[in-house]
């Protein structure tokens, strides 16, 4: 049985440095290519600008559907970017896995071009992080993710994350003038690590497809995609002072969970989490001079388990997840866009439990499920609504000026024993960005948005063992506070592009922004501050 | 060359489909928890015991944390509703006072699983006197040093005299059984007879020199290492002095160990070579008892496909018995025999300075105190911060001068 699980293991890490050495020659691939293509392309290329690649994002309503063949209806130009960010967040009005600071390095491209009638396009992104001063969160790179099992402790530390994406989708040409086949492809690959004891390494990927089709009947298109997701997570702890064990908490939901310790000869095991996801969208589209409409909706249903591994592996739990979406999105006008957006998702999730017994005869040695059942459930609805108005000028706009609402509403429940947690927020948003011609190919954009943050209701109860333990006293109910809270977000952007060939087929943009929380009970506050510098191809 | 890769990648996309199929599947039948209702029904062998009126009933699921507490009468059953489907030690209790003794009634069933609506259970209740001797305080988890290191030369065992007439504790065994830890892995013992046993790892006894009268509400004190362990070569941060222990389970001088005043206890059985019982601090697995003879430490029994060495005693001979686990966790991983203790208690960590001790049933008028000893230490002990020797007006017993 033990060796069977060091070759399993063996035979994962090989796969996983595989998957890794994929994945960095195709990163490489793409960035070259997408450049060389630049190049390439001469004359027959018109330069890109940040606000110029916002606009056509904004007339591509097919881009980020998930039906990627839906691509070529987007009629999309060449376009590509290269982007730096190095980001700083700093305050004590957070969740408290984030950190009090935060920076973050990172780098990414994008583009896409047009292949005949076809259309590829690519992303990679590098993120680099260092959270200082986290707490309650000893193994998730991102305990929001959707798992309620994970473990948790209250020792202070800092995380080290890093984080690899690469992204790409595909659109043949129409096939008789009617068809079209497409792709979508995501890896994304993080590792993290927790500083202090009881200290973790974790290790996550996911693999996602996505093919698609679409079929055009002059003004009108349908389209179909599938998606089928699989998600690895290995999270070891471990101590690096081998005589003090560390006490820890792991979670099943809304504070319940059972204490376990790092270290000695009942140290908690490996957690590995294996999940997957299958799903399917279909679109409608309407195009007509001037308009484009895009209606589609979508369901997927995830599941996903997590065994802890010591020496015999034993079921920490599982979720399954149903998620519903639609979505209508309009784009009207030719050189001023205005661009409407109406989503609802719906997401359903339950926690699942087990009852085991550790069945020691010589012949088994593992545990045996004699019982399972949904313990907790976790839905989450959002329904949003955003407007933007583009002030065309080229192939840019002159200004910009948008509105949103959204309204979001989390009801989780633990069943028995009984406890539960419900926030109702509305958030209402408006942005706005002028863009100020220099002279030559320069430009300054110079953009503000405000967000307003209004709880609607907010309640948590908890009937579980101990209800004057700190992990829900110093954890679960601060981080309740801090997601019931209404608050109020400024913001504000600033970039200077300018080209930077003789041709003026590429340019080099600089940014920054910065963005300000202001909660409205509390005194804390969040701070959010970028600088970039950026090309486009 | 395309058609090798297909045939390649076919069966990569079969199996994965397979697989997450098959988890699709195995998750999407799963329903939601509902409560459960059992019947539990009692089996009374009470020998010579009188019949008490009620009982104390207990359903604990420690994976959970998560009990249930009934009360019922002898005769006849309870019907227990609201139950988490789970793994449940379930106990019944009670207590009487008769022809001047006091009867302890207990019984339990353990590792029972309730997984379904309307299940039967059955608990045999036995009946015994109140012990003599009692372990009433246990200090095992250690303490931390000023620097932050970890101190475990403080640990302490009291024993104490509960009942109403003297005790002599000459010749009383102290050991720590197998397994070591709480763990789910139990060695298996050979032999038709293997349950009538516990199994010692190691053995402190008593010498059996002389006689060590113990006078109700009169307790000895057995230490690691009985020194004043605040002493700024050991740990200024120790909860404890041990100077005036009855006794010490002292191995060998060295700089930082010496013999104390406490008279030093008989290595009865030390089948591994260490420089002190130094015992877990996660919490070992406790009895005292008197043998029936000499211990011949070659008499020594080893687990099935095992050849670490073990003294077994025979579980009529336990005169009291505690079972302490590293965390709330692992309350189900019993190693002591439920006869002996049904339950299990922890501080919770390591190096906390915490005790374990047990709770106060009575004071006499004479301010004697009688703690509880239901043989099961999830009800009878409580955790202590900080560990205290001769709590609660506990005598030191006349012979010790040193006290």
């Amino acid at each position: 049985m033990e060796h069977l699980e060091i070759m399993f293991n063996t035979i994962k890490r090989m796969k996983m440095r595989l998957v890794k050495y994929i994945y960095w020659a195709g990163a490489v691939f793409m960035t070259l290519g997408l450049t060389q293509t630049a190049a390439a392309q001469g004359s027959g290329v018109k330069m890109n600008s940040p606000a110029s690649i916002e606009l056509l994002k904004a007339g591509a309503l097919w881009l980020n559907s998930g039906n990627g063949a839906g691509m070529v209806l987007d009629q999309l130009p060449y376009y590509s970017d290269l982007n730096f960010v190095y980001g700083n967040k700093a305050g004590d009005y957070k969740l408290k896995h984030e950190g009090e600071k935060e920076r973050l390095i990172g780098f990414s491209t994008e583009g896409g071009l047009s292949i005949g009638k076809g259309y590829v396009w690519g992303s990679f992104k590098y993120d680099n992080e260092v959270l200082r001063n986290t707490l309650y969160n000893t193994t998730m790179l991102d305990p929001l993710r959707g798992m309620p099992y994970y473990t948790v402790d209250k020792n202070i530390s800092d995380w080290f994350r890093q984080s690899y994406s690469l992204s790409m989708k595909a659109a043949t040409s129409p096939l008789w003038d009617k068809v079209i086949l497409g792709i979508e492809a995501d890896y994304i690959a993080k590792v993290g690590a927790k500083q202090i004891d009881p200290r973790s390494e974790t290790d996550y990927y996911t693999i996602n497809v996505q093919p698609s089709m679409v079929l055009t009947f002059g003004t009108h298109s349908v389209g179909l995609n599938f998606r089928y997701q699989n998600l690895k997570q290995e999270s070891l702890t471990t101590n690096s002072d081998g005589q003090t064990n560390q006490d820890v908490f792991v979670l099943k939901g809304l504070g319940n969970g059972y204490t376990a310790v790092v270290g000695g000869l009942q140290s908690l095991g490996t957690f590995l989490y294996e999940g997957n996801t299958a799903g399917a969208a279909l679109q409608y589209y309407y195009a007509a001079d001037g308009v484009k409409i895009l209606l589609s909706g979508k369901y997927n249903f995830r599941a996903e388990d997590v065994i802890s591994a010591p020496s015999k592996p034993k079921k920490e739990g599982s979720v399954k997840e149903n998620e519903l979406g639609i979505a209508l999105g309009a784009v009207l006008g030719r050189d001023n866009i205005s661009r409407f957006d109406i989503e609802f998702n719906k997401k359903d999730m339950s926690g699942i439990e087990f009852v085991q017994y550790l069945d020691n005869s010589y012949e088994v040695q593992q545990w045996i499920t004699i019982y399972n059942s949904i313990r907790s459930t976790f839905a989450d609805q959002e329904l949003s609504f955003r407007y933007n108005f583009f002030r065309g000028a080229e192939r840019e706009y002159r200004w910009r000026a948008g509105a949103g609402l959204s309204y979001n509403v989390s009801d989780d429940l633990y069943i028995i024993p009984e406890s539960l947690m419900k926030v109702e927020n509305l958030y209402l948003g408006a942005n706005g960005k002028y863009n100020f011609k220099l002279g030559g190919h320069s430009r300054i954009v110079a953009g503000a948005d405000y967000i307003y943050k209004n709880n609607l209701n907010g309640d948590f109860v908890y009937g579980g063992a101990e209800p004057g333990s700190h992990i829900i006293t110093d954890f679960i109910t601060p981080d309740f506070q801090y997601l019931k809270e209404s608050y109020s977000k400024i913001g504000g952007t600033l970039s200077y592009f300018t080209s930077v060939s003789k041709s003026n087929t590429a340019g080099m943009f600089i940014k920054a922004s910065l963005d300000y929380y202001m909660p409205s009970e509390s005194e804390n506050n969040r701070t959010q501050f970028s600088i970039g510098l950026g090309f486009t191809f | 060359m395309k058609s090798k890769i297909k045939i390649l990648l076919l069966p990569v996309l079969a199996g994965i489909v397979t697989i997450s199929c098959k988890q699709f599947t195995d998750i999407a039948e799963i329903r939601e928890v509902e409560p459960l209702s059992a019947t539990v029904t009692l089996t009374l062998n009470l020998g010579e015991a009188p019949v008490p009126e009620n009982f104390n009933l207990k359903l604990i699921n420690y994976n959970e944390r998560y009990e249930i507490n009934k009360t019922m009468s002898a005769s006849g059953s309870v019907t227990v509703e609201g139950i988490i489907p789970g793994i449940y030690t379930i106990t019944a209790s009670s207590e009487m006072s008769a022809d001047g003794f006091t009867y302890n009634y207990s019984g339990s069933a353990v590792n029972i699983d309730i997984i379904q609506e309307g299940e039967s259970i059955t608990v045999n209740v036995e009946a015994s006197k109140s012990g003599a001797l009692v372990l009433k305080e246990i200090y095992y988890c250690g303490s931390k040093t000023p620097s932050g290191g970890s101190y475990f030369r403080d640990q302490f065992y009291e024993i104490y005299n509960n009942s109403e007439t003297v005790q002599n504790v000459r010749g009383l065994c102290i050991a720590n059984i197998n397994p070591l830890t709480a763990t789910a892995n139990l060695p298996v013992w050979p032999g038709d007879d293997a349950a009538n046993y516990i199994y010692c790892l190691a053995i402190w006894q008593v010498p059996n020199d002389k006689d060590y009268p113990l006078n109700p509400g009169e307790s000895i004190i057995i230490a690691q290492m009985a020194d004043d362990h605040k002493k700024s070569n050991l740990n200024p941060n120790c909860p404890v002095s041990l100077l005036s222990a009855e006794f010490e389970t002292y191995v060998n001088t060295t700089s930082i160990i010496s013999d104390n005043p406490a008279i030093n206890m008989v290595m009865a059985f030390w089948p591994s070579s260490m420089p002190q019982w130094l015992v877990t601090v996660f919490g070992g697995a406790y009895v005292i008892f008197y043998p029936d003879g000499p211990i011949d430490p070659n008499q020594y029994v080893s687990p099935v496909g095992r050849s670490d060495k073990n003294f077994k005693v025979p579980i009529a001979n336990i005169v009291d018995a505690v079972e302490l686990v590293g965390n709330p966790n692992q309350m189900q991983l019993k190693r002591m025999p439920t006869v002996l203790d049904a339950g299990a208690v922890t501080v919770g960590g390591t190096y906390r300075a915490e005790s374990v001790a047990r709770k106060v049933k009575e004071v006499k008028e004479n301010s004697r105190v009688i703690y509880y000893d239901t043989n099961n230490s999830t009800n009878d002990f409580e955790v202590m911060n900080p560990p205290v020797i001769r709590r609660n007006g506990a005598l030191a017993p006349s012979w010790n001068t040193w006290k």
